[in-house]
C-alpha cells in the first residue's frame, strides 16, 4: 500500500516536472520567435544592414570615424544626451567628419516601437535628424499612451513633413520588423544600456564623455 | 527535545507554507515583470559580463519563464522539494553573478524584476540585492530539508502526520 501510493506520487512528481519544463519550452519559443527580426522586413531607404540595421549618415566618406549611436526614444537619458550632443553630432554629419549610424533601439516597450517606426518614416522624407531632435524636444512620459500616431504626425507636421507617404507609414507601421531587427542586432552588438555610443567600435567613457559636450565633441573627432 | 518535535510538526508546515509564498511570490513576479520584455531581458543578463554574448540572450529569453513556472509549482504546492531545489539554485546563482559584478567594479541593475543594465556609476544597490536574494536562498533550504506544507496541492505524507499525533499522545 504504501510502496504503490508512493509510486503513484512519484509518477505524479515527474509529469508536474515534465509540464513545467514544457511551459518553459514553449513560452521561451514564443518569446524567442516573437521578438526575431526578419530578412524579408522592409526598411528605410537610409539604411544599411551591414550597420546592424542602423540609420546611416555619410556612408561612403572615407577616413572619418565611425560613430555608433544607440538609443531608445522613450528613455529619459536619451533625451537629456539629444539636449547635449544633438547640435555637435548634427555639425559633424552636415561637415562631413564622421560617419554616424543611429539605431532605435525599442526595449522600454511598444511605444518605442511605434517612435522608431514613425522616425524611420521621417527618414524616407530625409528628415530623420529634425525628426529625432523634434521627438526628443517633445519626449511625452514612458509608456503613458501618449505616444501615437496622432502624436508622432503632429511632430512630423511640426518639423515641414506634410506628405500623405509619411502619415500613412505611421498609420500602418510598416517599419515595425525593421524595428525587431535593429534591437536584435543592438543585442549582438552587446548593447546594455541607452544611450551608448561606440566610436570606431570602442565605447566612449560613460564617466566622462556622455553628458559634457566639449569631452564629446573631443572623442567624437578623434582618429 | 521531545516538546521541539511537537512545535516542529505542529508549526513546521505552516512556516513552510510561508516560505512556499515568499519564495514563489517573488519569483512569479520577477519572471512575469520580464515575460513580455525579452529584449530588455536578454540586456540584463548581458549586462553583467559573465556569459558569451550568444548565451546570455538565450538565457534572457528562457529565465522569465523559469521563474513564472516555478514561482507557481511553490505558490500551489505542486513538486515542492524539486520547485525549492530549482529556485534556491537560481538565488545562490543570482548571487554569484551580483557578487562578481561588484566586485570587478561593474554599475549594472541586477534586471531581477524587469529593468537592468548599466546604471550610471553609484546608482548600484549591489549589497540589499545580496541581502534579499540570500534570504531567499534560506527559505528554499527550509524547504528542501522540509517539503511537506500546508495547503499544498501536493499530499501532505501521512506518516508525517501520522507521528505528529503519536507524539502528542504520549
Amino acid at each position: 500500500m504504501a510502496a504503490s501510493a508512493a509510486g503513484g506520487d512519484k509518477f505524479t512528481r515527474n509529469l508536474v516536472i515534465g509540464m513545467v519544463a514544457l511551459v518553459v519550452v514553449v513560452g521561451a519559443s514564443f518569446s524567442y520567435f516573437g521578438s526575431k527580426g526578419s530578412s524579408t522586413a522592409a526598411i528605410p531607404s537610409s539604411v544599411s544592414a551591414a550597420d546592424g540595421y542602423g540609420i546611416v549618415f555619410n556612408k561612403d566618406v572615407k577616413d572619418v570615424p565611425t560613430i555608433n549611436i544607440y538609443e531608445d526614444f522613450q528613455c529619459p537619458v536619451c533625451a537629456r544626451f539629444e539636449a547635449i550632443n544633438g547640435p555637435t553630432l548634427e555639425k559633424v554629419i552636415a561637415d562631413k567628419k564622421a560617419k554616424v549610424v543611429y539605431h532605435v533601439l525599442s526595449f522600454l516597450g511598444t511605444e518605442s516601437i511605434l517612435a522608431a517606426n514613425a522616425a524611420a518614416c521621417a527618414s524616407d522624407e530625409d528628415k530623420f535628424l529634425a525628426f529625432h531632435t523634434a521627438f526628443y524636444a517633445n519626449q511625452p512620459a514612458e509608456n503613458a499612451g501618449a505616444i501615437n500616431a496622432e502624436f508622432l504626425k503632429s511632430i512630423g507636421v511640426s518639423i515641414g513633413i506634410d506628405s500623405p507617404k509619411f502619415a500613412a507609414c505611421v498609420d500602418n507601421g510598416g517599419y515595425s520588423d525593421w524595428v525587431k531587427n535593429v534591437a536584435e542586432a543592438g543585442a549582438k552588438a552587446n548593447v546594455n544600456s541607452t544611450p551608448t555610443v561606440f566610436v570606431d567600435g570602442k565605447e566612449i567613457d560613460r564617466n566622462t564623455d556622455y553628458f559634457n559636450v566639449e569631452a564629446f565633441a573631443k572623442v567624437i573627432s578623434k582618429k | 527535545m521531545k516538546s521541539l518535535q511537537i512545535l516542529n510538526t505542529k508549526f513546521g508546515p505552516w512556516l513552510g507554507l510561508l516560505s512556499r509564498l515568499t519564495l514563489g511570490g517573488v519569483l512569479f513576479a520577477a519572471g512575469w515583470l520580464k515575460l513580455f520584455h525579452p529584449a530588455k531581458s536578454q540586456m540584463a543578463v548581458r549586462a553583467y559580463e559573465l556569459l558569451p554574448i550568444s548565451i546570455a540572450n538565450f538565457l534572457g529569453i528562457v529565465l522569465p519563464w523559469l521563474e513564472v513556472a516555478i514561482g507557481l509549482t511553490l505558490i500551489l504546492g505542486i513538486a515542492v522539494r524539486f520547485s525549492a531545489i530549482i529556485g534556491g539554485g537560481l538565488m545562490v546563482v543570482f548571487i554569484l553573478a551580483i557578487s562578481q559584478a561588484s566586485l570587478r567594479g561593474l554599475s549594472i541593475d541586477c534586471g531581477c524584476f524587469g529593468g537592468g543594465g548599466t546604471v550610471e556609476p553609484g546608482q548600484t544597490k549591489y549589497l540589499s540585492e545580496i541581502f534579499r536574494d540570500a534570504g531567499l536562498a534560506l527559505l528554499a533550504l527550509y524547504l528542501i530539508r522540509y517539503p511537506m506544507t500546508r495547503f499544498a496541492i501536493e499530499k501532505l505524507d501521512r506518516t508525517v502526520t501520522a507521528t505528529a499525533d503519536e507524539i502528542e499522545k504520549e
